[in-house]
Parts: structure tokens; sequence; C-alpha cells
């Protein structure tokens, strides 16, 4: 396949090797000087089980910088919207704090920002992506659960990975496309 | 599309190419030749002991960012949420600013803001008083690891106190102790290519220690190694096993044993190995005979035939299997010895420097600055570690045993205490005792770069610069992946703080000991910098902030010529060593004390984001963790009509606490379990000031019998609901 001149970001995340040690989320929030009290990532963690047969996963998410974006779809005024290279953005000055990309995102992956007073949400770290570099998540992750590039570059790790690998991704049948994929 | 392509793309449009100093020490992997032009400023972490290798972004003056330098393969291309978390200590409002000295009593927090000169002609009076008054060895000289210890504990070896008193009997005393007994030094453990993997309590998914929690969960989860995990509590670490066990506390050492039992029984020891290498395998047949499966059952909990068949998977797996030894407190008072009975059950299975085994550690060399030397001191240790622990290290001290010996004072009076980088009042077992020692004493100055709840109690602070705004002298960190490291001023102090060696000169300049710190710490490094293997030494280590060798080597001990560092030097399964000192040559077992009816163990641990005491405040980490609870089991919560989150009564012989309950199935049905750092009696530690406990309130005085260090899962506790 030869190489697409337009790019396709997308992350593909193995998270059993997720610890759950929260460095992506204190990466993130030293990168995009996000406020206490909110994220724009987690870790989505699950316990079960009686003791002594117990188990428990760790799930990382954020924006699925969906191919067919909910909550670009239902904002007034355009202040949500997707970059050619798919990274679903919100531009700040056009921003009404309306909320309604809040609800329509099936993914609660945005939230209000109270010192910005505008919506905000995961960016890929477009600004470290436009500059060569990876998302601060992806950079900081200890155990390399994460990894981001190009869905249309066939020589691409992410593009091996899904090659080779099996994946899901969650809530397909909202039919936004995410593009966070699952490794199983 | 990784990091080091990018920064190919971005170095050749934006930076000259660098000259390559040294082309074998360029990380594994790495597609060009020369190593990338870093978009930071390399510097090195100090938010635990990994010291992992970190690019320093500074936007108009401010750190913005932390980001993980990938030329340290030590650090894995990581940095943990502790790393990421430094930035706020620098800009921490309630960070110390200017030094201090105290106006009212002791933790009355009553302070009087002064300039430097003042501080150092207050401590270097009362430090002189006391010199006069008791003599040098009347001064105790405590701290934890850093790069700039060495400073602080020259001070106190220039001033001639004997009373230096580092952190390993704290920490990792009696795992040093065991392995350099065995094997003559302290090896890594190889989790990259170990294909069977045994660890005991180590909760190495938490308690992250680089390069092993990255090469234990990439192998386990590629499918490469299997790991069996034991720990009285379903942590992360269990979560990720193939198998976890919830041993009953203190029989790690039967579990041990009986697996030694299994692989001598069946015969699936490396004989070759052990003919060639080591000393007293004859003996250790005999002495494990009464070691069966079905004694270490009874003991454990885990039923023999899973002994059995571990032991049997575990030989199988040969060099590439390793118990690993793990690097934390010692648990209970048999502690050095459980760590022995590993390291023979490693060398039983010939994993000695093999890959996938147990390597022995390399060095990547550096050179020293040469100073004046000192005499040494003319009294002995107060902790008389020669008498009480004549195989732990002199040089380090055993912590309990000094303040034993300081609250009776005796062999002599030790009247001022000066403390770096610690915090013995959360660091050390029974808070209460160590607050008695605080009491005795007619000075105590805090060298921090926070008003720890010890600084609270201090006569005088000494506020330090933080890592971000300091150089460090060059550190090596040994391993399979050796690297020298230097940690390199990112912004200029942003309050009137200085580093330790410009505190140290201070004070010995009024002491009349400026001649043993007659150097600057440019001096200091360039002395170092000169003999790292890489051309230009100092000027590559400002630009890259790690020389690393990347590519692990294996068998250099495993030739005929090499003698271990040890009596008869081979390695020394039966030890005649310990035998002469009073202490069992080989492990024996005894069955630990089970908590009384109605009582609990109480255990301690960590989480990725509080290692250490300090670390619970910084607000990043706090939201994620904004208060410690009492974890207890979910039926022995039901039968004391505890649910989670009613405040309960934690009392031991030391001390009680009140603290939120956790009802979870994840924790034996005997044990309750709390983090550590919370419950802070300093009221500048806003998030943590008395919020949830502090551990060391409860823990009672005890240490392990042959290396001195603090055992720390040896208090039983009983919990009521308030």
């Amino acid at each position: 396949m030869a190489k697409n001149p337009v790019k396709r970001y997308a992350m593909v995340l193995d998270s059993r090797k997720c610890i759950d040690c929260k460095a992506c989320i204190v990466a993130c929030k030293a990168e995009n000087d996000v406020p206490l009290g909110v994220f724009r990532n987690r870790i989505n963690a699950e316990h079960g089980g009686a003791y002594p047969r117990l188990r428990a996963s760790f799930d990382p998410e954020q924006c699925h910088h969906c191919d067919n974006p909910s909550c670009v779809r239902v904002c007034p005024t355009g202040a949500s919207f997707q970059r050619e290279d798919g990274i679903v953005q919100v531009r700040e000055a056009d921003c009404i704090g309306c909320k309604y990309c809040m609800i329509a995102c099936p993914f609660d992956a945005r939230f209000f920002n109270e010192e910005t007073k505008v919506v905000d949400k995961c960016t890929f770290c477009s600004h470290r992506v436009d500059r060569g570099e990876l998302p601060a998540c992806v950079e900081t992750c200890p155990s390399k659960v994460r990894t981001f590039g190009d869905l249309n570059d066939s020589g691409s790790a992410l593009h091996a990975l899904l090659e080779s690998r099996r994946y899901r991704v969650l809530k397909p049948q909202t039919g936004n496309g995410p593009q966070l994929y699952y490794l199983l | 599309m990784d990091r080091r392509l990018f920064l190919q793309i971005v170095g050749a449009g934006g930076f000259a190419a660098t000259s390559i100093a040294c082309p074998k020490f360029f990380g594994k992997g790495r597609r060009a030749a020369e190593p990338p032009v870093p978009l930071g400023i390399p510097t090195t972490c100090e938010l635990c002991p990994n010291k992992c290798s970190v690019l320093a972004s500074v936007r108009k003056g401010r750190i913005h960012k932390l980001n993980p330098n990938p030329e340290n393969p030590k650090s894995r291309n990581m940095l943990c949420a502790r790393g990421n978390a430094a930035i706020q200590q620098v800009y921490d409002p309630d960070r110390l600013k200017q030094p201090l000295i105290r106006a009212g009593a002791r933790g009355e927090g009553k302070w009087k803001p002064v300039s430097w000169d003042e501080a150092f002609d207050f401590a270097a009076k009362k430090l002189a008083e006391t010199k006069a008054k008791h003599g040098p060895e009347g001064t105790l000289w405590s701290s934890t690891e850093g790069f700039q210890e060495v400073f602080f504990k020259n001070l106190g070896l220039a001033f001639g106190s004997p009373n230096i008193l580092r952190h390993p009997s704290l920490c990792l005393a009696s795992v040093n102790l065991a392995y350099s007994m065995t094997f003559g030094t302290v090896p890594s453990f190889d989790l990259q290519n170990a294909k069977y993997v045994i660890m005991a309590g180590a909760n190495r998914f938490e308690s992250i220690i680089t390069p092993d929690t990255m090469d234990l969960i990439g192998g386990v989860m590629e499918r490469k190694a299997k790991f069996v995990y034991l720990d009285p509590r379903f942590t992360v670490t269990a979560s990720k096993a193939d198998e976890w066990y919830p041993i009953k506390p203190g029989t790690d050492m039967a579990f041990i044993l009986a697996m030694i039992h299994v692989i001598i029984r069946e015969d699936r020891c490396d004989k070759a190995f052990l003919d060639q290498w080591t000393l007293g395998f004859d003996r250790l047949v005999e002495h494990v005979l009464p070691y069966t499966p079905e004694f270490a059952e009874a003991e454990t909990g885990i039923p023999a035939r899973e002994i059995t068949r571990i032991a049997r998977e575990f030989a199988d797996a040969g060099h590439r299997a390793v118990f690993y030894a793990g690097r934390r407190s010692s648990w209970y008072q048999n502690d050095f010895q459980m760590r022995r009975a590993q390291a023979i059950l490693n060398t039983i299975v010939g994993n000695w420097d093999r890959e996938g085994g147990m390597v022995p550690n390399r060095k990547v060399a550096k050179g020293e600055f040469m100073f004046l030397p000192w005499d040494d001191p003319k009294a002995g240790r107060v902790d008389e570690v020669e008498k009480n622990f004549p195989l732990a290290s002199a040089k380090d001290g055993v912590y309990l045993q000094t303040r034993e010996n300081v609250l009776k004072g005796a062999p002599y009076p030790v009247k001022a205490w000066m403390i770096y980088k610690q915090d013995p009042l959360n660091a050390v077992p029974d808070q209460g005792k160590t607050l008695k020692m605080m009491e005795g004493m007619d000075f105590i100055g805090v060298v921090d770069i926070a008003m720890s709840d010890t600084a609270w109690y201090a006569d005088v602070v000494f506020p330090e610069s933080h890592y971000l705004e300091r150089t460090d002298p060059i550190e090596v960190m040994p391993g399979i992946w050796p690297a020298a490291v230097l940690r390199q001023q990112v912004i200029k102090p942003i309050h009137d703080t200085l580093p330790m060696l410009d505190i140290a000169q201070g004070l010995a300049r009024r002491l009349g000991l400026a001649d043993y710190f007659d150097y600057t710490i440019d001096q200091w490094i360039e002395a170092e910098a000169r003999e790292l293997p890489v051309e230009n030494g100092l000027e590559y280590m400002k630009k890259h902030g790690v020389v690393a060798f990347s590519e692990p080597k294996y068998g250099t001990t495993r030739n005929a010529a090499y003698r271990f560092v040890t009596k008869s030097g081979k390695i020394e399964i039966f030890s005649e060593r310990l035998a002469e000192a009073g202490h069992d040559p080989l492990p024996v077992y005894a069955s630990p004390a089970q908590p009384p009816s109605g009582k609990f163990r109480m255990i301690l641990g960590r989480k990725a984001t509080i290692t250490h005491a300090a670390l619970a405040g910084l607000p990043w980490l706090h939201e994620q963790v904004p208060e410690n609870d009492l974890w207890i089991n979910q039926d022995q919560a039901t039968r004391l009509g505890i649910r989670t989150g009613d405040l309960v009564q934690v009392t031991s012989t030391a001390g009680t606490v009140r603290i939120k309950a956790r009802a979870t199935e994840e924790i034996r049905p005997d044990c309750v379990f709390m983090l550590h750092g919370f419950g802070k009696r300093s009221p500048w530690l806003k998030l943590v000031h008395n919020v949830g406990a502090a551990d060391a309130v409860l823990l009672e005085t005890a240490w392990d019998k042959v290396s001195g260090n603090a055992a720390m899962h040896e208090t039983f506790v009983n919990v009521v609901k308030v």
C-alpha cells in the first residue's frame, strides 16, 4: 500500500500492560495545563471476584477522535471540529459553553473547563504532534501501553499492530467510528 | 512512528548534528548512528531512587514539562506520574523559600525568616556548643540517598562525628547483606530475558523500579515469561500475574525452602554449576530434608502440590528462572535469612550471571574529585554496630539501634541532630519514639525542600534548592544496563535556597572546616567527567545527561580465574562467616507469631503515585489518592460492623490513629493495610495535614536480627469502629 499523503491519527492501546500508574494522566495535566479535579484522560479500573479468586483490569481512555464525531455534529457554532488528520478539537474562541457536545459524546471524554470557560478535551497533543513529537501520554507511559501513529502509513508500528493483532473499539454501535483501538 | 524517528526529522531540520563520541554507548534499536539532539535540558529525576533521565522543557523561564530522555536505557524511555509531578514541587506556594529559625516552642509552628548568614551562624554555634560539651560524637548526621548526600555526610565526617546514619537500614540493607554474604555482591535480575519469575511482595507494578517494572510487564504480557506472585494483598502486580497466592505473612521462607527441597529431591539442580562455583551444597541437601512441601503448606497456606509444581517449573526454566529479590524495607525479623534462602534457591538452578538470570552489576567508570581528607573519628558509633550487628555496614549505621541508644543516652549522649532530605518522623517506625528522641536534642537542623513533619520540629530549617534548580555530582547507576547520569540545573533557584554543597560550605566556614570544602560543584563534576568512557565527558554529559551501556554482558564472572568476594572465593550456600557471627549458616525457618484473636497484622506497601512520604501531597498525585484508608477484609469488616467509609480507630502498642475503612475482598482476613504519606503533622503540607493517618505512628520497633534493618510487618493492631 502506498503511503497516503493525508494522515489519519489513531491510537492503539494494549490494556493488559496498563499498571494503573497514572503517569499518562499526570503527564497530560502538565503538558496541557489541565486544572485540578478534571481530566482529559483516565484509567477505567474494574475490580471483581471474591477473596481469594480476584481479578482487576485497567483500561486507559480519552477522546476517541472518532471518524464521524457526534460532538462535532451537534456543535451549534462550529467550535468543535475535526482536522484533516482526524484529530477532533475545540476552537476556544468559538465555544459558547453550551455543552451539547458533552452530552453527545458517547465516551464522556469532554468536560467544562472552569478556568478557560470552554469545553475541553484530549487533542492527541496536536501541538506536539505537529512538531513531530508524540502525545505526552504516549511518550511518558512506563509500560508502553500506547502506540500512536498514522493509520494511513502502512509502515507505522500502529499499522503493524492492527494488521497482526485482534482488537476492539468501544461502543461501535454508536456509528461514531472511534479511533482508540484496544488490543485483545 | 516512534519518537526516535521524529527526533531525527526534527534534528535534521532544526539542529546541527552532534559528533559521535563513542557509538557503542547508544541505545538498542536506535536507527541512526548519531544520538538525537535533546529537545529539552537533559537532567536526572530525584523523586525516587530510580534516577530516570529526563528532558526538561522550559518556556519563558518556567519549567513547562518533563519528558523521558530516551538515551538512558536503564530508565526505559519513560517518566512515571511522580516524575511528571516534580514541577509542582518547584512551584509549590508552600515550599521552603528562605532559611527559618524556630521562634516558639518546638512544633508550635512559629518561625522567624532569617538570612543564610544568620542561619549558618546559629547552627554553627549550636554544633560547636555540642562539640565542646559532648565531643563531636554528640552529633548525629542522618540522611536519605541523593546526589548531594555526599556533601552532607562529609560535613559530619569532617566535623569528627562517627554517627553518620544513612537510609539503608530503613530500606534494603537486609537484601543487600544477604546477597553480598552469598555472592560477594548484590546482583540485578534480568527480567527482560527471564522465562519464569517468582516475586514475593515486591509489588513491582505499583512500586516502580527501572528497568525491572517495565521489563517484567513487557515479558509477562507478551507471554515471554511466566510470573508467580505471593502477596497477602491483591495488588496490581497480583492482577497481572499468571498465579497469585495470598501467602500467610512471614512464611515466605518456608515456601522457598520447600522449593529447594523439591528441586534437590527430584535432582533438578544445575549440578555442574554447583560443583564448580559453590560451597556447601552437600550441607544444604541435609538441611532442607525437613522442609517438605507438606510442611510448607501448613505454614504458608499454599497447597503442597502447587509448591511442588512451581518448584518443578522453576527448575525446568533453569538459568532463565529467577526468584526476584525485591527491594524495599524488611518485613520480618528473619528478613536476612529469608533473602539468603532466595539467593540459595537462585543458585541451585544455576541462574548466576546468565541471560535471564541474576547478573552481577556493571558500572560506568567515572573520576573522583580529590578533597582534603579528615582524621577518622575518635569515638565509636552510638549504635555500636560492630557489637550489635557485626555484619552490617558500619558506614551506614543502623537506624533503630541508633534511636534506642540515643534515647538511653548510652554509650554516650547525642544532643544535636542534623538531617538531610529525610523525614524520620514518617520514615522510621514508631513516631512517638522518634518525637521523644527529638525532644531530647539540644539542637536539630533540617535541610529539605518542603516543611516536612521533621522540619516542623526543627530549630533551624535550611531550604535546599530543588533538583531542577541545581547541578549535582555525576552519579553512577550500576546494573545490567549501567549508566552515569548528570543532574544539571534547568532553571535558576526561584527562592532564596541553596544546594547542599553551599549549605555544607556555609557551615564549614563557621566551624573551621572550610579547607575540606574548598571547591565548586563545577570542579567536582569536571573531575568526575574526566574518566567517563566518552570523549569530552563533561560536554557530552551536559548535552545528553547520560552515558550508558545499552548491551548487557553476561558471564564475566563465569571464568576459572574469577574469585567471588566471599571468604571462600566461591558462592557460599553455607556461610562460615555467618556461623562465626553467631547466626545460622544456612537459613533456618521458625514459624512467625500470628496476630492474637481479634487483632490484625499491619502490612505496608506502595502505590505508583506514592512511594515516599513526601509525595502524597503533590496536587497531581494527591487528586489520584486524596486520603489513605485502612484496607480490611470484607468478611472481617462485616463481623466488626465496619463499612467502607466508616471511621475506625486503629491501635498498636506504639500508638493510635483514626482512619477511614475500606472493606475489600483484596486482602487476607488476618491483615490490614494502609498507604504511606498521610496524616502529616506539618500544617505547611496542606493537602495531607491531618488527612488520613500516618503508618509510622502505629509501627512498632522491630528489626531483622542480622542486618538491623527495620522490620515493618511485625505490628499487630486492633481495629474498632469509632
